[in-house]
């Protein structure tokens, strides 16, 4: 019998903290899938040049639900998007991704040396979170900060500051420069070349 | 040098103007850096950062903050208007604005140091990094942080950090001692006295209120403002490099050095942010803005000292 009340004591206690971790944290639905990426980026069983394609294909499916591809996209053009129609608007997503996808995955794969990411904090406010995180590299801590919003239950990443500067920003500021000058469509053309230069490197250098 | 000063014209010190920012500042443009002017680079796989040693100089959030959980801050300094602009993509608010009338020249200086980078800085300072073991290259990072102690600390007491001064004079007196000369950091073992971010006459000249100016680009000293170059240049007669009887090829090699220690260890930070742009030199104007702004609004310090430093915002006003 008391072993009962015990039992139900424990499961009284423990509900309503699982309740609670059922909606994850900012901060946890980030460091997990980086925690992941960071693992297989060590794992000896890809570090052959031969399995290098897997490894990313691996790191690209945990990356992709992290973050907010299409809401970086429209950030990015910021007010400009309302010069794009929905066609545009979808092509320049899925080529400014690939673009996002290739430069650092790539830079990801060929360089990561042991970097340490120290988890600091965060701060939510309704639906949107920032977690600040610090990358450790030989004795060199390198700020990087995760702006999060919680699209459909899941917090996504929208915007990485490194050392205050924003990814998103940056972007804004260059399509903001082609697009007083030139049409959408030049735009996306532009994003395309790049993405094929990117490819024609990554051959040559693989 | 000091003599020489003295001595020659205007356009004679001009030269050595630019001599000694690259002395005191190394070659901004690569990815890395010095105490007084940053340099653009970029992390691993990620985005955009600046220079070396500014990446620990940066206040670090940890020695305040509790490590995470807690998720209710009412305080939400850091969604700033700023973030709220972003957020918000109708925004007629964009990115930071500075004029750059001298495009055509800065571009044209951008392709120099883009060049230099590549076909000179990458190459030697990849060789020295082979051939050099971390320890020692962490060592003498830290002794050029160290020497450059009085441009931090006089900055610091310019814009009423008198807590962030402190730090500075302790830690250049304990590394200076006990961490040998400066080559070791054993003053942040202890976290009060853990490594503030830098202050450099730019941002003291910000605190004045006086705006960026205009955008323009050094050939090897890479990005700046008007601001930031009238700043540098102030904060040349605050280096004891400036103030030995050091030949100028002897200074210049130090610098040298010192430069070639500190992108050996942002390699690839460069490329980065490089290949990563469409426009690229659209792309390292905004991020060197963007750093600087958050420098110079983003010095939090100790909360002591941030009465000062809005008491002289106040008196200017």
């Amino acid at each position: 019998m008391k072993r009962i009340i015990s039992v139900l004591l424990l499961l009284l206690i423990a509900f309503p903290m699982t309740a609670q971790s059922s909606e994850k944290q900012p901060m946890e639905s980030l460091q997990g899938p980086l925690d992941e990426v960071i693992s297989i980026l060590k794992d000896p069983q890809y570090q052959g040049d031969s399995q290098k394609k897997l490894q990313r294909e691996k790191i690209w499916n945990i990356i992709r639900d992290v973050f907010d591809f299409e809401r970086i996209s429209l950030l990015a053009l910021g007010k400009y998007r309302k010069k794009f129609n929905d066609n545009q608007l979808k092509e320049f997503t899925d080529v400014f991704g690939e673009l996002l996808e290739d430069t650092y995955l790539n830079k990801i794969q060929a360089e990561y040396k042991n970097e340490k990411v120290d988890y600091l904090e965060q701060k939510t406010k309704s639906d949107r979170a920032l977690v600040k995180t610090k990358v450790m590299r030989e004795n060199v801590g390198i700020p990087v900060d995760y702006s999060l919003w919680l699209n459909n239950g899941a917090w996504r990443v929208y915007d990485i500051k490194v050392e205050g500067v924003s990814l998103v920003k940056n972007y804004r500021n260059q399509f903001q420069k082609i697009l007083s000058e030139k049409s959408p469509a030049e735009l996306i053309e532009q994003v395309k070349d790049k993405v094929k230069e990117q490819k024609k490197g990554e051959t040559r250098a693989g | 040098m000091r003599a020489e000063q003295r001595n020659y014209p205007l356009t004679h010190s001009f030269l050595l103007f630019v001599i000694l920012a690259f002395c005191l500042t190394g070659c901004a443009h690569g990815p890395l850096t010095t105490d007084t002017a940053p340099a653009l680079s970029l992390s691993t796989g990620q985005s955009y950062l600046a220079d070396a040693s500014a990446s620990d100089r940066i206040s670090s959030p940890s020695a305040k903050t509790e490590k995470a959980g807690d998720s209710s801050d009412d305080d939400l300094d850091d969604f700033g208007d700023d973030d709220l602009d972003l957020w918000d993509e109708g925004s007629e608010e964009e990115t930071v604005q500075v004029a750059d009338p001298l495009a055509p020249f800065n571009r044209v200086m951008f392709h120099f140091n883009d060049k230099l980078y590549y076909w000179v800085l990458k190459p030697v300072a990849t060789g020295y990094k082979s051939v050099t073991p971390a320890p020692v290259r962490i060592g003498v990072k830290n002794f050029f942080h160290n020497l450059s102690t009085p441009i931090r600390f006089a900055n610091c007491i310019f814009q009423g950090k008198f807590r962030t001064a402190e730090v500075e004079f302790a830690r250049f007196l304990i590394n200076s001692t006990a961490g040998v000369l400066g080559f070791g950091d054993v003053a942040k073992n202890n976290p009060s006295f853990a490594k503030p971010q830098g202050e450099d006459m730019g941002q003291t000249l910000a605190t004045y209120g006086i705006g960026n100016g205009f955008y323009i680009v050094w050939p090897i000293m890479g990005p700046s403002t008007l601001r930031d170059s009238v700043g540098i240049f102030g904060d040349r007669f605050l280096s004891p490099v400036t103030w030995t009887d050091m030949p100028t090829e002897a200074a210049f090699g130090l610098t040298t050095f010192k430069t070639v220690n500190e992108s050996s260890f942002r390699l690839g930070d460069y490329e980065g942010i490089r290949e990563a742009a469409i426009e690229p030199y659209e792309a390292f104007r905004d991020a060197y803005l963007q750093y600087r702004k958050k420098k110079t609004e983003g010095s939090e310090g100790g909360k002591g000292e941030r009465r000062y430093d809005n008491l002289i915002k106040e008196w200017i006003k």
